[in-house]
């Protein structure tokens, strides 16, 4: 019943020594439109955007603008009707199902505005969980995910379950679920829209400090001041991109 | 995703739901712990009642009356009255016939003292105790002198003895059966019963005494015979064919008039109806089984409902499809397995339980434990990779969503 190993070598690795001739995000003229029976919904129309390594990209718009959905393609959670996305060279449209998971294991953490923590399950476990779809060992596992909470400043929350924790420290745990795997990719959906100024301005330090670090991170919010922390803005109105 | 992480997970979920857990394999325990003990009843019940067949006496040979087969209709064993004392004194003189004891019988009452009972009077010979095992507790047995003689003398059965309220000393004393002064000169120690009819609630007497006194006929309803040696059961079953024939002027086209049962056939008879029994029992009892199924792949649609965001997550962080319908399908054979070694823990405990009251010697089948487990994993299988499969092909997206 052993799952066959995730090979070692990243499918992305080709494309990642080249950089920065080829970005790590690469969008060209991706739609995606929702059908709702005889309606079809464009969420986004014909999107072309390019983010090198090590950027920090802001996607502004407001609500319904189309921004999660620009998200969920670059984060292989879903796929565009028409046009192409490339990460870090490699189409998208040539994975299967499995490919796509394995995207989202290796080369993407997410952060999400509402958390998303497993229920019922301590900060170490799910900060641990991604690891889990990488085949690592508990040992492994648990030492890393700890490691990560420590360096955020959550060692001692280590026992407590999300409902046991603020809404700024469960988007911590958060943030330390998607820096466990060390991906190249942070996407962050809304990071601080559920979180008071004072815990949404922690998580934007925390941000920051990941690209000064080195990180590629794309950003999205409707919030123009907490864009003001990236080092580049793309506008998003009804699905289209505005530079 | 390694089976270990994947239990781990499981038993991790369960420990969150302990309640839900147990009550949704309340229905596999009731299952596996009826279908086990059916069976170790069963063959507890086989193996008990063929110990006490055996202990009627070994090389046994029992002739009936009247089991004839006419056209389609087979007639009810000692519906006839064709066996006769003179019959049985025949057999008496054939080679290879070593103890042979005739039984008439009749339903009295009987009154010693201020008690009294209704049972079965055998009328028989001074052989009986033998060819049926009989051990005597009390007194003797009926003596060759009286059996001829057709005196009025009386051997107990033990739970006779009993329910006349008679003990050791009753030896000598006088009951009254039908009216009629008998003197006891012995009493039987208890055997057990065959199946539902009991062996130690009955009186014996001379058979001549039965004919004298109760029924005023000569005939007999069975003539159990001992044969001397075991490779000798065919040929004196033949010679007690072709002689009672010759006794009853049956021609050749005749059926017989009698039947000659061999207790080996009797035994293994009895083995294939137990079989049969628990076989069908068995079979009733695994629908609870399918029931218990039904519930856990119930438990689980609700579960995959109720962790729909959950599965969202899961697929964000790394997932794959397949990942998340393992991690289902072994929740729900975990369900399935502990219920299913719950469920034999108890069956095991009752079956010990039901072979304790009623004697027989507890027989619990290894291969038995083995398919109860491996059948209700298999029901967790069956049951849980629907569900499994709903939570599997949920779209990340929406499944995030979902509130
Ligand atoms: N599953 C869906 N089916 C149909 N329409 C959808 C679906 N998901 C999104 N849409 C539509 O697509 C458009 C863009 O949605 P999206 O979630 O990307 O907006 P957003 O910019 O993230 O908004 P917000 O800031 O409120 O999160 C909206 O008009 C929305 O109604
Ligand atoms: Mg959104």
């Amino acid at each position: 019943m052993t799952a066959p190993a995730r090979g070692d070598e990243p499918w992305y690795g080709a494309g990642r020594d080249l950089a920065p001739a080829v970005p790590i995000v690469e969008i060209n003229r991706a739609s995606r439109v929702y059908r709702m029976g005889e309606v079809e919904v464009p969420a986004l129309v014909e999107a072309d955007l390019r983010v090198e390594e090590g950027e920090f990209v802001a996607v502004v718009g407001p609500s319904g603008s189309g921004k999660s959905t620009l998200m969920n393609l670059i984060g292989c959670l879903d796929r565009p009707t028409s046009g192409e996305v490339r990460l870090g060279g490699t189409s998208v449209a040539d994975l299967d199902d499995d490919g796509l998971a394995r995207v989202r294991s290796r080369f993407v953490g997410f952060i999400f505005q509402a958390y998303n923590l497993l229920p019922r399950t301590t900060a170490l476990e799910n900060v641990a969980a991604p690891l889990l779809y990488q085949g690592i060992g508990r040992g492994e596992r648990l030492a890393r995910a700890r490691a990560t909470l420590e360096r955020l400043g959550l060692g001692d929350r280590v026992g407590h379950q999300p409902s046991e924790l603020s809404g700024g420290q469960q988007q911590r745990v958060a943030v330390a679920r998607a820096l466990v795997t060390d991906p190249p990719l942070i996407l962050a959906d809304e990071p601080t829209g559920n979180l008071d100024s004072h815990s949404g301005a922690e998580v934007m330090a925390l941000l920051r400090e990941l690209h000064r670090s080195g990180r590629t991170i794309v950003l999205i919010t409707h919030d123009a001041d907490v864009a003001t922390t990236a080092t580049r803005q793309v506008h998003i109105r009804d699905g289209r991109l505005v530079a | 995703m390694r089976l270990v992480e994947l239990i781990r997970l499981a038993l991790a979920r369960l420990a969150v739901s302990r309640l839900r857990a147990a009550l949704t394999m309340l229905g596999i325990i009731i299952g596996v712990a009826s279908v086990i003990a059916l069976v170790a009843v069963g063959q507890g019940a086989t193996s008990g009642i063929t110990s006490q067949l055996e202990a009627l006496g070994t090389n046994l040979l029992t002739i009936n009356p009247g089991a004839t087969t006419t056209g389609l209709v087979r007639g009810a064993a000692g519906s006839a009255t064709t066996l006769t004392t003179d019959d049985a004194a025949a057999i008496g003189q054939l080679e290879g016939v070593a103890a042979l004891a005739p039984e008439a019988r009749t339903q009295q009452v009987v009154v010693a003292g201020s008690q009294n009972t209704t049972t079965q009077i055998v009328g028989t010979t001074a052989d009986y105790a033998h060819v049926r095992n009989f051990d005597l507790w009390q007194g003797s047995f009926l003596t060759s002198a009286a059996v001829q003689a057709g005196l009025r003398v009386a051997v107990l059965g033990a739970t006779t003895a009993d329910d006349l309220g008679l003990g050791a000393s009753a030896v000598g004393s006088t009951i009254s059966i039908d009216g009629l002064p008998f003197t006891v000169v012995g009493i039987l120690q208890p055997k057990g019963g065959v199946g539902f009819v009991s062996q130690d609630d009955q009186i014996l007497v001379p058979i001549a005494t039965v004919e004298k006194y109760f029924t005023g006929s000569d005939s007999v309803r069975t003539i159990d015979v001992s044969v001397a040696s075991a490779d000798q059961m065919t040929d004196v079953t033949n010679a007690i064919t072709a002689e009672l024939r010759t006794r009853h002027e049956l021609a050749a086209a005749d059926a017989d008039d009698f039947s000659i049962t061999n207790q080996a056939q009797l035994l293994s008879t009895v083995g294939n109806v137990t079989a049969i029994l628990t076989a069908l029992l068995a079979g009733i009892a695994s629908i609870s089984l399918v029931v218990g199924g039904i519930g856990i792949m119930n438990i689980m649609l609700v579960s995959v409902r109720e962790r729909t965001r959950e599965i969202g997550i899961r697929k964000a962080i790394g997932a794959r499809s397949s990942d998340i319908l393992l991690q289902f399908l072994v929740e729900a054979m975990t369900l399935s397995i502990i219920g299913g070694l719950v469920g034999t823990a108890l069956g095991i405990l009752v079956s010990a339980g039901i072979d304790a009251v009623a004697g027989w010697p507890l027989v619990i089948n290894p291969t038995t434990l083995v398919l109860a487990v491996g059948f209700s994993g298999a029901v967790g299988i069956i049951f849980g990779v629907w569900p499994a499969r709903q939570a599997a092909v949920l779209d990340p997206i929406a499944a995030l969503r979902y509130e």
